[in-house]
């Protein structure tokens, strides 16, 4: 197996058997939701799906994982996305077989998708790695894989000893506790023992990661251990274990 | 009082009932000019009865027109306290000649406004934006067609700003509907009256009247020592003569102090714009009937609201600009032909010399001009999503005539198509061929809108600790600064960001005394490049004598200058920049005032940012910049790169860097609000605003935010001209011990240039990383000492204490057992494939000593990659760079991931 972190997509290639390509979190139609918050732009989906066409052209994969989140809208599906999924999904099936991990916000996506490119909402093993968007406890097929997850939007803020941030999407990995004693037994052995944080396709999506870890709101994110995650940039530098990041207060 | 003979025998008689026996000069001059049709702007100093100039010959042509029908006349003031003001006066006018008269403002209620909507005064007095107003319902757009004067008052006040730009335009949309109306402004003492005639009437013919200021002042500048409560004690003094007195103050906080300590006098009140309108109003009533004999007030009282009788004026501080003084001092003798009487309180060294030179220029008559705001793309927006509502539907060409007509848009058609463009991706309007159409969401916006004024929400600072509310910070200082972890400075106090929710940010204080965050509450009146200048004159010449007959001025000047003279220390002046170091930095003494300091400050932090990979703090004031800085970077450093800086590159440095700045972001969201990206009331906390506004690279939004920040906040031609003149020599540049002069001032603290790549922030974090591991220390010599440790500790050169050799390997904590395996006497195969590592990994720690240890903690270096690293010669950064380089490979193996 070899990884490629893709730092124009996000987004990542798994080569094992055959060449994956997987992006989390496109959210098509998130500016429906932005204008509810009162920011005004028109639709930047097209602009998006080129970003991911070009990577598909410079990473030459041979199949398409799309890990959840591929629309924005919940409950219901929005007028936006009724006229672009169809046209986004099509210009991307015709390239290559598509494997869609349904996430919170893919309400009503199965009637976008053709035969057998709908996976399981709690993941599947493609190729060796699990992959399940993140929202759901892990399905038992994916014990004692890699999972690759989204659903997080993790990114990183750097400081110097003056404050001023760098932000920039991350990737997270860590390990899995198996052994937490509250869960019940059948649930903790079923568990993957590594498990990759992608950071969000969506150029506007982002979520600090010291807070995913103080305060994780997913099965994952919550039974992974803390002190050992480490984290990635989008293009691939390795940062290091979270203490890194933690300046020295007492001086 | 000829001028008034050919006046309506109806208005001659009410002049005569009113009491009037003479004209003053502005009125004799302005008089038969407006009878004559004439386009005006009269200039002339607060209280020489500009109201009635403008006025008597208006009322005359009012009363020659048709009863009924619509607005006649439109009376524009800056602010609503002024209306109340006219309208009080006009209304005995308006009654004894049987015209009406209206006022119409944000305060106006319901009821009024309807009343105006069926049956329209003949004389309407309203603000800029209650204008822009008038253009939206059906009605009052029919009223309009009959207006035949539009009097702008205070217009050098709406001259420059972005307020006024928007009144520009919305003069010129009257126009479609009343045709050719007379345009009369009224202003103060300005340097540049062509200038406002053009504002007011873009190129048709205008006349100009100016009475001379001057003659009417007299100022005089005390020094009253650096000590707040000496001060008080002189003021109170000088407040017990006869008379009333107004103390002007530069900001809220020294007004508050004063009124504080004059609290006893029991006839003092205090008048701020942080103060409630009624405590404002009951304090200029009481001030006005004589029951206050002292008002303290900000620029609140600049402008002519009417409070009566003024006998002095006092201005405490130096007023930072010539035009202010004026201003100020001509509240005073709030008569016809008196003169108005003025004392400046100096408070420093600094500030004496500085009320010296513009109390000199007052009296010479030297006032600033007034820069007017051209081209401003987001008043544009603005003006054509009013356009689009009024309409309905319009040809681009249509909204292009009215900008032309005005003096500020003349020449925008490049500029009003990237402004509708961007407003269509914002789905304000749309553009459909040539023609702008107007959307659902155009009239909301409108109405939330109408102003050009940035409306800020105050964001409460709660402190986590004492479990209290310590103040408020801006919305947009939160927005572009405030984050997580975020250190700033309130109340004197650093406080740490724990969470920013509800509306709310949670604090707790913090003791990290880096990292001074700007604050942009200030008041801070920026004192202009030649007041500055002048300042550099007198500490060059030393002729203080040649400004004042004061002789506390001159000798406590004197006494300063040979006390600087005795220290050895070099004197700052218009010939002379001098570099000193300080215990927080460089301090740069350069005397160009505000905005020149700004630019040329920023461009010096950007390149030492740039150099030397670290941040800057910068600090500033007229006459000097405090460079944070490291103690490894010196004042002769910062004199090289002053010295090789190019002044044709600062405007290109500036832009590149400021971009990455919270002012810019700052300015950005404000812009961006009136292409309606982004509503008035949106919460930002939820979304990450930092790449929202990366969609607006290379737009005529981020376009606009530079051109006002390079042009209104900072000033880079002055500052290139500065470096300009240091290249030809006209200007030296020395280093020299820090110095009375380069310890003073510095009251406003600024922004930061963060370094320019997150190259820096990454290496940082690496290096923090790798100084942390663990490393174990294990002697491949005795084979017999180990140490585990961490890799800050490791000294340069690791030596074993047992033996003294210098064949020390380093292995990551994990490995350790692996020491204990090459002991043993027998070993297998892999083992001694493991005891060749370790002898490897030594041999480069004893070549390279501690830097091969950092190497060697690096995740997935082990000696091979080690070596390689270290065979590059790489040192520092780049050293630095080729670790991250090795971990990036190796996190894409199968090792790593299984």
């Amino acid at each position: 197996m070899k990884m490629e972190f893709i730092e124009e997509g996000p987004a990542l290639v798994i080569e094992g058997e055959q060449r994956m390509l997987i992006v989390a979190d496109l959210h098509f139609g998130i500016e429906a939701d932005l204008a509810a918050h009162g920011l005004h732009f028109k639709s930047r989906s097209e602009r998006r799906l080129e970003r991911l066409h070009k990577v598909i052209d410079s990473t030459k994969p041979d199949e398409l994982v799309l890990l959840g989140d591929v629309k924005h809208s919940i409950p219901s599906l929005t007028w936006q996305e009724y006229h672009e999924m169809p046209k986004i999904l099509d210009s991307l099936r015709t390239r290559l077989p598509l494997h869609v991990f349904p996430g919170n916000h893919d309400v009503g996506i199965e009637r976008f998708l053709h035969g057998g490119e709908s996976r399981p909402k709690d993941g599947a093993v493609l190729d060796g790695v699990g992959y399940l968007h993140g929202h759901m406890i892990p399905s038992p097929e994916l014990a004692g894989h890699l999972v690759v997850i989204g659903h997080h939007h993790p990114l990183l803020s750097l400081r110097d000893e003056v404050g001023c941030a760098l932000q920039s999407p991350a990737y997270l990995r860590a390990g899995v506790d198996t052994g937490d004693p509250r869960k019940e037994q059948s649930v903790k052995s079923s568990l993957p023992s590594r498990v990759l944080f992608m950071p969000s396709f969506n150029e506007i999506a982002g979520y600090d990661i010291l807070q995913i870890i103080k305060k994780p709101f997913s099965p994952l994110s919550r039974l992974m251990k803390k002190e050992e995650c480490e984290i990635i940039l989008a293009d691939g530098t390795y940062i290091g274990p979270l203490r890194a990041l933690i300046t020295d207060e007492t001086g | 009082m000829k001028q008034v003979e050919s006046l309506n025998p109806k208005v001659q008689e009410c002049i005569k009932k009113r009491g009037f026996t003479h004209l003053s000069e502005a009125q004799n001059k302005a008089i038969p000019l407006i009878l004559h049709g004439k386009h005006l702007v009269l200039i002339a100093p607060t209280g020489t009865g500009k109201t009635e100039s403008a006025m008597f010959p208006v009322f005359n042509g009012l009363l020659s027109l048709p009863a009924g029908g619509g607005f006649k006349a439109l009376y524009i003031t800056p602010l609503r306290a002024l209306n109340r003001d006219i309208l009080s006066r006009m209304q005995w006018w308006c009654g004894e000649l049987g015209l009406t008269v209206g006022v119409r403002h944000g305060d106006t209620p319901m009821g009024e406004r309807r009343k105006q909507a069926l049956s329209p005064p003949d004389l309407l007095i309203t603000t800029p934006e209650t204008v822009q107003a008038l253009f939206m319902g059906k009605r009052l757009r029919q009223h309009l067609k009959q207006i035949r004067y539009v009097i702008v008052d205070e217009v050098h006040d709406l001259a420059g700003s972005k307020r006024g730009a928007q009144l520009s335009v919305a003069l010129e949309r009257l126009h479609v509907y009343a045709g050719e109306f007379q345009r009369i402004g009224l202003s103060a003492t300005v340097g540049n009256p062509d200038e406002i005639a053009r504002f007011l009437c873009g190129a048709r013919p205008c006349s100009v009247v100016q009475v001379p200021v001057a003659k009417h002042l007299e100022i005089s500048v005390k020094y009253v020592g650096d000590d707040f409560k000496h001060q008080t004690e002189v003021l109170s003094k000088a407040l017990k003569r006869e008379g009333s007195t107004l103390v002007f103050v530069n900001t809220r906080v020294t007004a508050e102090a004063l009124g504080h300590a004059l609290f006893e006098h029991g006839d003092v009140e205090v008048h701020h714009g942080s103060l409630s309108k009624e405590v404002r109003i009951d304090a200029e009533e009481r001030f006005k009937r004589g029951e206050i004999r002292t008002l303290i007030c900000t620029s609140s009282m600049e402008l002519g609201i009417d409070i009566g009788r003024v006998d002095h004026v006092i201005q405490f501080g130096s007023p930072r600009e010539v035009a202010r003084l004026v201003q100020r001092v001509g509240r005073a003798g709030h008569q016809l032909n008196t003169i108005s009487r003025g004392t400046i309180f100096a408070t420093g060294f600094d500030d004496l010399l500085e009320s010296l030179v513009i109390a000199k220029k007052a009296k010479g008559n030297e006032i600033e001009p007034v820069v007017l705001s051209k081209m401003a793309a987001d008043v544009l927006a603005n003006q054509v999503a009013a356009i689009a509502v009024e309409y309905g539907e319009i040809e681009r060409s249509a909204v292009l005539e009215i900008l032309e007509r005005t003096a500020l848009f003349s020449g925008c058609e490049t500029l009003l198509t990237d402004v509708c463009h961007q407003m269509e991706e914002h789905r304000l309007i749309r553009n459909d061929g040539g023609r702008i159409i107007t959307t659902a969401r155009a009239r909301r916006y409108l109405s939330s809108n109408l102003s050009m004024i940035h409306d800020e929400r105050k964001v409460p600072v709660f402190d986590m600790v004492s479990r209290r509310t310590v103040g408020t910070l801006d919305e947009s200082f939160v927005v572009g600064w405030v984050h997580t972890g975020a250190v700033f400075i309130t109340k004197g106090q650093l406080w740490r960001v724990l969470e920013i929710a509800d509306g709310k940010l949670i604090v707790e204080p913090t003791k990290k005394a880096q990292g001074e965050l700007p604050s942009w509450e200030g008041e801070q009146i920026p004192v202009p490049f030649n007041v500055a200048r002048e300042v550099g004159v007198i500490r060059r010449t030393r002729k203080i004598s040649d400004y004042t007959q004061g002789h506390e001025g001159i000798a406590f000047a004197k006494a300063f200058l040979s006390e600087m003279d005795k220290n050895r220390s070099l004197i700052p002046t218009d010939h002379l920049i001098t570099l000193e170091n300080s215990d927080e930095g460089v301090v740069c003494n350069v005397c160009a005032g505000h905005k020149a300091n700004e630019a040329l400050g920023r461009v010096l932090s950007i390149l030492i940012s740039a150099r030397y990979g670290t941040t800057v703090g910068l600090d500033l004031d007229a006459y000097r910049m405090l460079l944070r800085l490291p103690s490894s970077i010196r004042a002769a450093d910062v004199r090289d790169l002053l010295l090789t800086l190019d002044p044709t590159h600062m405007s290109g440095i500036l832009r590149l860097a400021l971009k990455r700045t919270a002012l810019f972001k700052w300015k950005l969201v404000q812009i961006a609000k009136k292409f309606g990206a982004i509503d008035t009331d949106a919460d930002y906390e939820k979304i990450s605003i930092h790449r929202l506004l990366d969609f607006f690279d290379n737009t005529v939004v981020q376009q606009e935010a530079y051109r006002e920040l390079l042009s209104d906040y900072m000033d880079v031609e002055t500052a290139a001209a500065i470096v300009a003149l240091i290249k030809e020599e006209k200007i030296r540049v020395e280093l020299g011990p820090h110095s009375l002069i380069g310890a003073g001032g510095l009251l406003s603290s600024r922004d930061q240039i963060p370094p320019p790549t997150a190259d820096h922030a990454v290496i940082a974090t690496l290096k923090r990383r790798l100084e942390q591991d663990d490393v174990v220390l294990a002697c491949m010599n005795c084979r017999d000492w180990k140490s585990r440790t961490v890799v800050s500790r490791v000294p340069e050169v690791p030596q074993c204490p047992k033996c003294g050799a210098r064949l020390i390997a380093a292995l990551k904590p994990f490995d350790e057992e692996q020491y204990a395996m090459i002991r043993k006497p027998k070993k297998n195969a892999e083992e001694r494939a493991i005891e060749q590592r370790l002898i490897k990994s030594a041999n480069i720690v004893l070549s390279s000593g501690k830097k091969a240890v950092i190497a060697l903690s690096a995740r997935g270096v082990g000696p091979e990659n080690a070596s390689r690293i270290l065979g590059t010669q790489a040192e520092g950064d780049a050293f630095y760079r080729e670790i991250l380089k090795a971990e990036r490979t190796f996190i894409q193996t199968h090792r790593y991931w299984s």
